[in-house]
């Protein structure tokens, strides 16, 4: 009889059979190892000692927000708050409805478990906003991000409430309308403070990103079901949108939006810079997510169309009810995706279009008289990448997770 | 007597193949009718012709004498007189059973959620099914899955069932216990037409039997003259074939 040794092994064994198994092994282990080590050190020595942060700091408000006039500030510290606590609502509501339902994934956590949770989920965001925050000098953002804090605590609370409970459908009705006003809302009132055209800095990425994602989606799912459509002609011109706008690279589609309009249209009715980008990457976003829409309908099988059919529902409701819920919950990664790439081709704007936003931003401050002929673009342009990192490696991981989750009980 | 349901001529073909040549069927009121035959024979094919879900291209379709395959009848008036149940089931996978089987009463026929909820809990009471009411359709068995879409059939009370063998694709010990519904409802009176290749069941519930092959309705009769003196070789080759399989 042979006898099992199921004893750990020791480190010492653990790295003799993974890392010098052979020599060849070992000479990669060791190659790989030193580059590794070597990076590694020369980052952090760059980061912590040889980087000089101070242009960041010097210029954050330039780069976050632009030449948004400083007595203005205002309207974003309300828009902020508002938009915290517009999201803690929905939070709230959400998890109160999983409670309900009874497929709340963090009912039966302890309080210590939930926070660990949202830290792993969040924590590198809030890391980011502190970091930021210690490079400002006055009082102003440390209370906006305190204000909004609280916005989205008491928003939480009171959407689990409201969650928790069955409401007749009229006022879930109106409920879904107000939440989809609030930060419509919010952004025409940070527009009549500062009219869209001077939106510059990642104030600029950010929110041109965000109009983009709410735009180009219902544009994109008309699209695919135009592409779809039983109408030739609708069919036609649907297939001719997407594959012309797929096939074309969106620096060019913006750099035709800044110089093109003028053909078409006398100057004075011209709309502004950012107008242009935003109506360009909805443009754009929606035929990639036409084509991601479509596989998604491909997606569900045949058989439900037909049950639909055989149970009386009208085509409309057969679409609207039965495939595309499953449709687009089986694409929301890829759509994500999508999203994810808009948020970082929003940089291209600001070459494209000579808007002033973060990538612009972090080049112009390398021009002033304090810091010119230093070389200080890297610390810039790594502040830059560390920021639309931060944005998109969120967003990824919430789509995993989202992922995860509607992979369980309802397929 | 005009029959409940009747099928006169239908032809259907798809593409270049002939799926169903001059299909003629008569159901009367009450009738239990089995369609068997060999797999690609048009059982399925008819099922989906007589619920309007494939059109037909030569013949008529005729429920309680009323031409209903004609363009000018619209589909979904004649669909919520029917119920139809699908070998592959066919739930809807993001709602749960109680949506499911309430949707087309609330969605098309505009009962109150409280009424339709009502019927729906009487169906699953009777089929024993009551307790997996606000579960989704992946965390039940291929028995219950299946007995879910048959009360969601029935949930309008259509006047006439279409069963699309729906036993085919459920683990054998799972098929009784649907098979057992379909016989509550023929003592409920329901006029039925069942696609099957369970013999031994077309045998007990059915009233007429019909053979389809290659398309054609080749011969038809009470499960007796069916099962025990079918006159064409063909049946007889292909009952020969089950027998020999152990599934008679």
């Amino acid at each position: 009889m042979t006898t099992v040794s199921v004893t750990k092994p020791s480190a010492l064994t653990w790295v003799r059979r993974n890392l010098f198994r052979t020599p060849l092994d070992a000479i990669l282990t060791i190659v790989f190892g030193s580059l590794a080590v070597y990076v590694g050190i020369r980052g952090l020595l760059f980061v912590f000692v040889n980087g000089r942060w101070e242009i960041i700091s010097v210029n954050l408000k330039l780069l976050m927000v632009g030449r948004w006039p400083a007595d203005e500030l205002i309207a974003i510290a309300v828009a902020l708050v508002i938009l915290g606590l517009w999201a803690g609502l929905i939070a709230g509501i959400i998890a109160g409805r999983q409670v309900r339902k009874g497929t709340s994934a963090i009912e039966g956590m302890t309080r210590l478990e939930r926070a660990s949770d949202l830290g792993r989920r969040f924590g590198l965001v809030i890391a980011t906003l502190l970091l930021l925050l210690s490079l400002t000098d006055t009082s102003g953002p440390w209370l906006m991000v305190l204000f909004t804090f609280v916005g989205g605590v008491v928003g939480r609370l009171i959407g689990g409430q409201i969650g928790v409970r069955s409401l007749p459908s009229w006022v879930s009705r109106l409920g879904i309308v107000v939440m989809v006003v609030i930060p419509v809302w919010a952004y025409l009132y940070m527009a009549s403070a500062v009219p869209l055209a001077d939106w510059e800095g990642f104030l600029f990425n950010l929110s041109s990103a965000a109009a983009g994602v709410v735009l180009s989606f219902p544009l994109g799912l008309l699209l695919a079901l135009g592409r779809r459509s039983k109408l030739k002609l609708l069919k036609g011109m649907s297939i001719a949108y997407i594959e012309a706008v797929r096939g074309a690279p969106l620096y060019v589609l913006l750099l035709l939006a800044n110089v093109s309009l003028e053909f078409f249209v006398p100057a004075a009715l011209a709309p502004s810079k950012v107008v242009r980008a935003i109506v360009t990457f909805t443009l754009f976003t929606a035929a990639y997510i036409a084509e991601i829409v479509r596989g998604g309908l491909q997606s569900v099988p045949l058989g439900q169309e037909e049950a639909a059919k055989a149970l009386g529902l009208s085509p409309t409701k057969q679409m609207r009810l039965i495939v595309l819920p499953q449709a687009l919950r089986n694409v929301i990664p890829a759509q994500i995706g999508q999203f994810i790439s808009l948020f970082k081709d929003t940089t291209l704007a600001g070459l494209a279009l000579g808007i002033l936003d973060l990538l612009n931003a972090a080049g112009a401050i390398t021009q002033q008289s304090d810091f010119r002929g230093q070389g200080l673009i890297i610390e810039t342009l790594v502040f830059v990448g560390f920021l639309f990192w931060v944005g998109s490696f969120t967003m990824s991981r919430e789509s995993q997770r989202l992922e995860r989750k509607l992979g369980v009980g309802t397929r | 007597m005009t029959p409940k349901l009747e099928v006169r001529n239908v032809v259907k073909s798809f593409d270049d193949k002939v799926v169903l040549q001059q299909v003629d069927l008569a159901v009367g009121l009450h009738e239990v009718v089995c369609l068997i035959g060999s797999s690609g024979s048009g059982k399925s094919t008819l099922l989906k012709c007589i619920n309007l879900l494939v059109p037909i291209d030569a013949g008529d379709i005729l429920l309680d004498g009323r031409a209903i395959a004609d363009r000018s009848v619209n589909p979904n008036e004649v669909r919520q007189k029917m119920g139809i149940v699908f070998q592959a089931f066919n739930l809807f996978p993001h709602m749960t059973v109680l949506a499911n089987i309430t949707l087309s009463p609330i969605k098309v026929h505009g009962q109150s959620k409280a009424e339709a909820g009502e019927r729906a809990m009487e169906l699953l009471e009777r089929f024993g099914l009551l307790d997996k009411i606000s579960e989704y359709p992946d965390r039940l068995s291929g028995g219950q899955q299946q007995r879910v879409a048959i009360v969601r059939a029935l949930a309008t009370n259509p006047e006439l069932m279409l069963f699309d063998e729906v036993t085919s694709a459920l683990d054998p010990e799972l098929v009784a216990e649907v098979l057992e519904v379909i016989r509550g409802l023929k003592d409920d009176g329901m006029t039925m037409v069942v696609a099957t290749h369970e013999m031994g069941f077309a045998r007990d519930v059915a009233d007429q039997v019909c053979f389809l092959d290659d398309g054609v309705v080749l011969e038809s009769g009470t499960p007796k003259q069916i099962f025990s003196n079918p006159q064409k070789p063909r049946t007889r080759q292909f009952l020969q074939r089950i027998v020999d399989a152990g599934r008679l």
